[in-house]
């Protein structure tokens, strides 16, 4: 009996690790956990901030997890199309770079992705400057671009194994009506850029440090007083999207086949039939992984919208307004950028910035002919770490 | 450093700082005492205090000679205030109504005493708050400009069509540092200037906010007879607005007051008047705010009452109109007659809140006078205006409707918000020019000739309102929305509603007087959201003297 009962115990224990690991299948959640990551922009204190997205598309979740802090100092805000965090667009990214806007010294950040871990503070050249408001940053494989706001300089940095970065250089940028660098985006090597006087540019970045594709225009919108901000690039590197500093709802997209900016189109949605209104100022943009909508942060309203894009030839029709995202002007004031959860089709979930300290949560529909964007209950989540939040990326990334 | 504070970390670290800033404010707050104590600016009435008229100071054998002083306080109110001390037998008074005659001669003597602590610049003039120098022009001299500093100032003279030069109505050039030795003004009031209200203030660019916020402001009249008001009792009333931190990026606290003193009901009491029962009364008021767009009406019980609205910004109109409401935009003046109190009722005076547009700033409905009435008319103590020479000549403007157009423009007022710290750009753009920032060094935006006659049509192509003001002339208001006005009058500053983003820019169209030889010289045109025009709504005009 002893002994049976010794089997019985030696099996059962030999055997619960195959147990646990079994019912573990079905309840742990993916390998690669989704996070959401924020440049929190502290300015006594710069953070970047771990939450983990989780739950259904219908019942989203956003759980804080950790503020790494990145021993530098933010300015609490800034442009809104300025994104101020960058990692690559792939699974595997280890690092996520963060901008310190505030530091004179060791203003680009870099954290381990896996550990959680802050690994280094980068410099740029005492020339780059961006405490008006912010630095921009965009990446590849290879090199990563910051965009100093003040200096009106962009920095490039090569890319080096655990997270570090060696500068290489800057170069300064001249916008055709005095204004200063916002938006970035990177395909490849084609970095393109908005500055917010209405003028627009790009570069190549072939041999790292940028340069210019002589396409340096003023965007179609500007003659109606519409300003690119933000700036996203299609996975083909076909075209170009801007979401512009407007009354109306309006983004303008620019075809990059020629290996530079071709004038804008501009598609003012916010009005009209099937107008996407009424949100105000459509400053951030961002594609869903599909490239079938293009979601919009209307800015200055309580709204984020989203419009239908054809990849293949770069039309934008409306799409869909959410409800007002709840605490607007009580807990906060601006919508910064936008991130989706999901990697595929429209990224089930839109995450919001909301300046200066919470983030919204959005649930996505869409049959590729009518969408939804509907705010969920647990929205907004507080960003406790934060005096200013315009930038979140998730990760893993939109393999884009 | 690296690793997550914890919560009780960073709940003692929000301790310490809330603590320092008690202690910081508390510090402060003596400073504020015994600031007060010095009084450097003449206290201000207390909420629910009887409302009075500033002081009248007259010219007389033709000639008006003032001198003031520019000072700087934080009142015990928590606000700064900046006052335009007038020393009247020996007590100082602050912003006197300056009142004058046509032809007749204005000597003003500024003297510039502002002192820290004032506010910093807005962040959101930083980056064009330099005045230039003329070529050649000595140092240190007050008609040379130079940097504006935090106490550097200078004067509006609002709606008075005299000529833009220093020592006249110059505010491109002319910039007065703290510690200079008085400034003198000296211009002669046009002979064939119209009656009415006009107002003097602060116009130094990116200092123009914070100094008219704290109260820098005071009325003019040029005297004359407008018709259907004689014998009637005058009331004079500067509506201002402070704000607690007139720089901040979104507006903060704010109150609307009433020849100073604050009309915050029901928090507090409100400014009061007594009336004699059924005597009517003229009254004449400016809207001194930096921002806030008023629509006035009045109520005597429930039932609300008529204006007889005589004259707008300083010009009698063509014909009284009659209205239950006025709107009138910062820097806009109307002067009316209300109806006599009904024996046993009381009446208020109130802004009925103004809608600027879905990212325009809030103009919440606002008591700003109770009405209480009396028999005994010794109460009250109005000064009567004196009797008034007859015009000289034949009014300005005269005649301006039927005159053709020598040129027309377009121009438009737009806005950028790109981020969240600002700058927010301001624009106001002549067609086929690109939207740009003002800086005091830029170029004219226009440039005309005397003897011109314009037609400009003004779109506002923002989300928020606007007032269109421009120096040196008034303007007829020939169009809004491109629907013609059937009687124009004749106006300084004009509200501009917000686009919606749909549909067709709101507009006015304006004609333009340029046939004054007098007003030869160079300009601005602007925004009278004072906080834009310091950000850079404004534009400057060239009038060249033809032949």
């Amino acid at each position: 009996m002893k002994t049976f009962q010794t089997v019985l115990l030696a099996a059962i224990a030999l055997a619960a690790p195959l147990i646990c690991a079994a019912a573990d299948h079905t309840t742990k959640p993916p390998d690669t956990p989704t996070y959401l990551l924020t440049n929190d922009d502290g300015v006594l204190h710069n953070y970047a901030g771990f939450y983990l997205a989780g739950g259904t598309q219908g019942a989203p979740t956003l759980i804080f997890q950790k503020a790494v802090a990145t021993i530098a100092q933010g300015i609490g805000g800034g442009f809104f199309g300025s994104p101020r965090l960058t990692l690559l667009p792939d699974p595997s990214a280890q690092c996520v770079y963060v901008s310190n806007a505030g530091s004179g010294f060791g203003n680009i950040s870099s954290i381990n992705i896996q550990t959680q871990q802050h690994v280094g503070n980068f410099s740029a050249s005492s020339n780059d400057i961006g405490t008006s408001n912010g630095i921009g940053l965009a990446m590849n494989k290879n090199y990563l671009y910051a965009g100093y706001t003040l200096s009106n300089t962009i920095a490039t940095f090569a890319v080096g194994s655990g997270c570090q970065l060696s500068f290489l250089g800057d170069i300064t940028v001249t916008p055709l009506n005095g204004g200063w660098i916002a938006g970035m985006a990177l395909n490849g090597n084609m970095l393109v850029v908005t500055y917010i006087d209405g003028s627009i540019q790009s570069f190549n970045t072939t041999n790292g440090i940028p340069i210019s594709n002589n396409d340096e225009q003023d965007a179609t919108g500007f003659t109606a007083a519409f300003f690119p901000d933000s700036v996203d690039i299609t996975q083909d590197g076909h075209f170009a999207i801007f979401g512009d500093a407007a009354v109306p709802t309006t983004v303008e997209v620019s075809d990059l086949s020629k290996g530079k900016l071709a004038p804008t189109v501009q598609y003012t949605i916010g009005v009209g039939t099937n107008a996407v209104g009424p949100g105000f100022n459509s400053a951030t943009v961002r594609l869903s992984p599909d490239e079938s909508l293009i979601y919009i942060g209307n800015s200055q309203s309580a709204f984020v919208s989203a419009a239908f894009f054809n990849k293949t030839t770069g039309k934008v029709t409306p799409g869909c307004v959410s409800q007002p995202l709840s605490g607007f002007y009580n807990s906060w004031s601006y919508i910064g950028a936008l991130a989706t959860r999901d990697t595929t089709g429209t990224g089930g979930v839109l995450y919001a910035a909301e300046f200066p300290g919470s983030i919204a949560i959005i649930s996505v529909t869409s049959n590729g002919t009518t969408c939804t964007l509907a705010e969920s209950p647990a929205s907004p989540v507080a960003d406790d770490f934060t005096s200013g939040l315009l930038s979140i990326q998730t990760f893993p990334p939109r393999p884009f | 450093m690296n690793d997550l504070p914890s919560m009780q970390k960073i709940r003692e670290l929000r301790m310490t700082m809330m603590l320092k800033s008690i202690l910081v404010l508390s510090i402060c707050g003596v400073v504020v005492t015994g600031a007060s104590a010095q009084q450097i600016c003449p206290p201000r009435p207390m909420p629910g205090s009887l409302v009075v008229n500033p002081l009248d100071l007259y010219s007389q054998n033709g000639t008006l000679t003032v001198n003031v002083t520019l000072q700087n306080q934080f009142g015990s109110d928590g606000f700064m205030h900046y006052c335009y001390v007038y020393l009247y037998q020996g007590q100082q008074v602050e912003a006197p109504t300056l009142r004058l005659n046509p032809g007749d001669q204005l000597v003003l003597n500024l003297t510039d005493n502002i002192q820290a602590p004032y506010y910093k610049f807005p962040k959101k003039s930083q980056m064009h708050m330099h005045i230039p120098g003329k070529p050649g022009a000595k140092p240190n001299d007050d008609c040379n400009g130079g940097m504006l500093m935090g106490g550097s100032t200078n004067m509006h003279f609002h709606g008075l069509n005299v000529p833009p030069v220093c020592h006249q109505d110059d505010v491109i050039y002319t910039l007065i540092q703290s510690g200079d030795p008085p400034f003198q003004y000296n211009f002669q009031v046009p002979a064939n200037d119209n009656p009415g209200m006009y107002w003097y203030h602060p116009h130094a660019h990116g200092n123009t906010t914070t100094q008219v916020d704290g109260g820098a402001a005071g009325a003019i009249f040029i005297e004359g007879t407008i018709p259907g008001t004689q014998g009637l009792p005058e009331r004079v009333m500067v509506i201002r607005q402070q704000f607690k931190n007139p720089n901040s990026w979104l507006p903060g606290p704010n109150q609307l007051t009433v020849n100073y003193q604050p009309a915050i009901f029901p928090n507090a009491s409100s400014p009061y008047i007594n009336m004699t029962y059924g005597q009517p009364e003229f009254w004449r008021l400016v809207n001194a705010s930096t921002q806030a767009f008023l629509s006035l009406q009045i109520f005597y019980g429930d039932t609300q009452q008529q204006f007889e609205v005589l004259a707008l910004d300083g010009v009698p109109l063509q014909s009284p109109i009659y209205e239950t409401e006025i709107d009138l935009p910062p820097a806009g003046r109307a002067e009316f007659i209300i109806p006599g109190l009904p024996s046993g009722q009381q009446g208020v005076f109130l802004t009925n809140g103004f809608n600027t547009g879905p990212v325009g700033n809030p103009n919440n409905p606002q008591q700003l006078i109770k009405i209480f009435g009396t028999d005994d008319a010794k109460k009250l103590a109005h000064s009567a205006p004196p009797p008034a020479k007859p015009p000289a000549d034949r009014q300005r403007f005269a005649g301006l409707a039927a005159q053709q157009p020598t040129t027309t423009r377009q121009l438009y007022f737009s806005e950028q918000t790109v981020g969240s710290n600002g700058p927010t750009q301001y624009f106001i753009t002549v067609q086929g020019q690109k939207p740009h920032v003002f800086h005091m060094d830029d170029p004219p935006a226009i440039v005309t000739n005397t003897g011109s006659v314009e037609d400009w049509n003004v779109e506002n192509r923002s989300g928020e309102a606007h007032a269109f003001h421009i120096h040196q002339l008034h303007f007829l208001v020939e169009a809004i929305n491109g629907v013609p006005v059937p009687n124009p009058d004749l106006q300084d500053t004009i509200t501009i509603p917000n686009w919606s983003g749909n549909g067709p820019y709101p507009s006015v169209t304006l004609r333009m007087d340029f046939r004054d030889p007098n007003i030869a010289g160079t300009f601005v045109f602007h925004c009278h959201i004072l906080d834009h025009e310091d950000a850079g709504m404004m534009a400057k005009i060239q009038v060249n003297l033809a032949n």
